[in-house]
């Protein structure tokens, strides 16, 4: 498992993956932090977390699109297969590898909590929660487009796919507001992740939602093993 | 080492591989030979541990691969039909890669490497980027991961594809010097290269296996004779006919119009040359020439496919 960490990390410095996803997160981020802080004067940065929280729908499939999908196209897929590795140690050494990528992002924008800090007040708590929230629903991301990606074959198809699955998940939450029908919203919003990721954007720390994506987190990385395993069964 | 125990594997209406038995003994080389789409591939996939068969079993050393996978896969050493590179890493870190893969103790990795790399020719491009590498490289380094470990297994689907005849050459030397070390199960449907390298051929055809002998046994079978007789009588086709020992006559062209060209296929009783002397020396013709036909895994090969038995 930690040679796959090891390798994805490296991998994705060798190439553009993480420079782009690094790149295109502060640009937008700063823009967002230009916006909301610095224009308007304010200190609040729980308003910039729930901005920022929107780029991992686009910007998660750039991560995780190498992960299976482009083994798969590149045919070093069947080099990890046949190794004694087992399929978990492969799959959470790459899931992990990403969330490092992700990781580092988020710590660089710390740097808006900085000029906060040295220009206003910070409200420490409360950016700490809000940091925690934003780390957790970047890496459920992470971990649905991970399952995403064993589904296809070119990194491609992977992103516009876990662009695809990414916009559903933020719809549900959308949906959820606009049916009608009381148990079909309750459904809705509990397969929403930004539902699960109010309460941090408010400042409040909720248990539930956080062992709501980390059991979110642990089911998308079981079924990825899943489907990679039924890729060998497969008679199709 | 190596045992398929009824290996079937199925593609919806599509029977992949069908029945499959045989077992490869330590050291052996042992040729897939096939056709595209023949089932060498879903062979060694299935050998390896990344397709599961629809039913029977493979075991390498004794151990199941589907129930005792990393015991089984630590014997193996995979070269696929595409080189299972990384273009962004140097030759040097994607060795190591596939060293940690193969659990090789971390003090041991650096002599490992190095020696994996004298082994495959690969030293003096060790710390090159893999997507800057020629495509006789690119393959090496292929064979250099499958190497890494030292398994006790290497299959080869189709190293050769794609290379260049000088690059083909030195591949083909590379595998033989493998030999022995190693069990190695190579697939090919360059016929020669199958007979330069193995000694013994499994011949697949539409998922069957329709041959498992040894190579000296399938290149043994006939005898032919090739004779350039410097004469075009009609009589002495006949003639040559009505020799106790030949079998059957076929006419061969010949840029010459005056020469007759022939293969003869003789029996084995070793009287051929002789009775061909004293018959042409009976007819006064003059013998030109007279040379062995080696019967080639090419026409095994067709007869077989053919046929489907050998």
């Amino acid at each position: 498992m930690f040679a796959i960490y090891r390798r994805e990390v490296q991998s994705y410095f060798y190439t553009s993956a993480a420079y782009v996803f690094l790149g295109v997160f502060l640009t937008l981020g700063s823009i967002f932090f230009g916006v909301t802080n610095l224009a308007s004067r304010s200190g609040n940065l729980l308003a910039l977390f729930a901005e920022l929280s929107y780029l991992w729908m686009l910007l998660s499939p750039i991560l995780t699109m190498r992960l299976i999908a482009g083994e798969r196209q590149r045919n070093t897929d069947q080099m990890l297969f046949s190794s004694p590795c087992p399929l978990s140690g492969m799959v959470l050494g790459k899931y992990l590898a990403a969330c490092t990528v992700l990781l580092l992002a988020v710590a660089c924008s710390v740097m808006y909590a900085l000029v906060v800090a040295v220009y206003g007040k910070l409200y420490i708590g409360e950016t700490v929660v809000g940091y925690l929230g934003l780390v957790l629903h970047g890496c459920a991301f992470i971990a649905l487009d991970l399952f995403v990606s064993c589904f296809a074959k070119s990194q491609m198809t992977a992103v516009v796919l876990g662009i695809g699955v990414n916009l559903l998940v933020w719809m549900s939450d959308v949906l959820a507001r606009a049916v009608t029908i009381e148990r079909i919203s309750q459904a809705l919003n509990f397969i929403s992740l930004y539902q699960r990721l109010s309460p941090f954007v408010r400042g409040q720390l909720s248990l539930s939602s956080v062992v709501y994506y980390l059991l979110f987190i642990v089911v998308m990385i079981f079924l990825s093993v899943r489907a990679l395993d039924a890729r060998r069964w497969s008679e199709a | 080492m190596i045992a398929f125990d009824h290996v079937s594997k199925r593609y919806g209406a599509l029977n992949a591989l069908q029945d499959i038995t045989f077992s490869v003994p330590k050291g052996q080389v042992l040729g897939l030979l096939g056709q595209n789409g023949a089932g060498k591939t879903t062979a060694m996939n299935i050998l390896t541990g990344c397709l599961a068969p629809s039913s029977g079993s493979v075991s390498i050393g004794g151990k199941d691969v589907l129930l005792h996978p990393r015991e089984a896969k630590r014997m193996i050493g995979y070269l696929p039909e595409a080189a299972p590179v990384y273009d962004e890493m140097t030759v040097r870190a994607y060795l190591r890669f596939a060293c940690e893969l193969k659990e090789v103790e971390r003090k041991a990795m650096n002599g490992h490497v190095e020696a994996v790399a004298e082994k495959t020719g690969l030293s003096d491009v060790l710390d090159r980027k893999i997507g800057n590498l020629s495509k006789g490289y690119r393959q090496r380094t292929g064979v250099a991961q499958a190497l890494c470990g030292t398994p006790e297994v290497i299959v080869l689907d189709e190293p050769t594809a794609g290379l260049d005849p000088r690059q083909n050459s030195e591949m083909r030397n590379l595998i033989l010097s493998l030999a022995g070390e190693h069990t190695i199960l190579f697939s090919s449907h360059i016929l020669s290269e199958v007979q330069a390298v193995c000694s013994r051929v499994i011949i697949l055809h539409h998922g069957k296996m329709i041959c498992d002998k040894a190579l000296r046994d399938l290149q043994s079978k006939e005898h032919r004779l090739r004779v350039v007789i410097d004469s075009r009588d009609e009589k002495l086709l006949s003639a040559l006919r009505q020799l106790h020992s030949v079998l059957r006559v076929e006419i061969e062209a010949n840029p010459n119009p005056g020469l007759t060209q022939a293969v003869l296929t003789v029996d084995g009783s070793g009287l051929a040359e002789r009775e061909l002397f004293t018959l042409l020396s009976a007819l006064q013709t003059p013998l030109l020439r007279l040379s062995p036909v080696e019967d080639s895994l090419e026409d095994v090969f067709l007869r077989a496919t053919m046929d489907e038995t050998v």
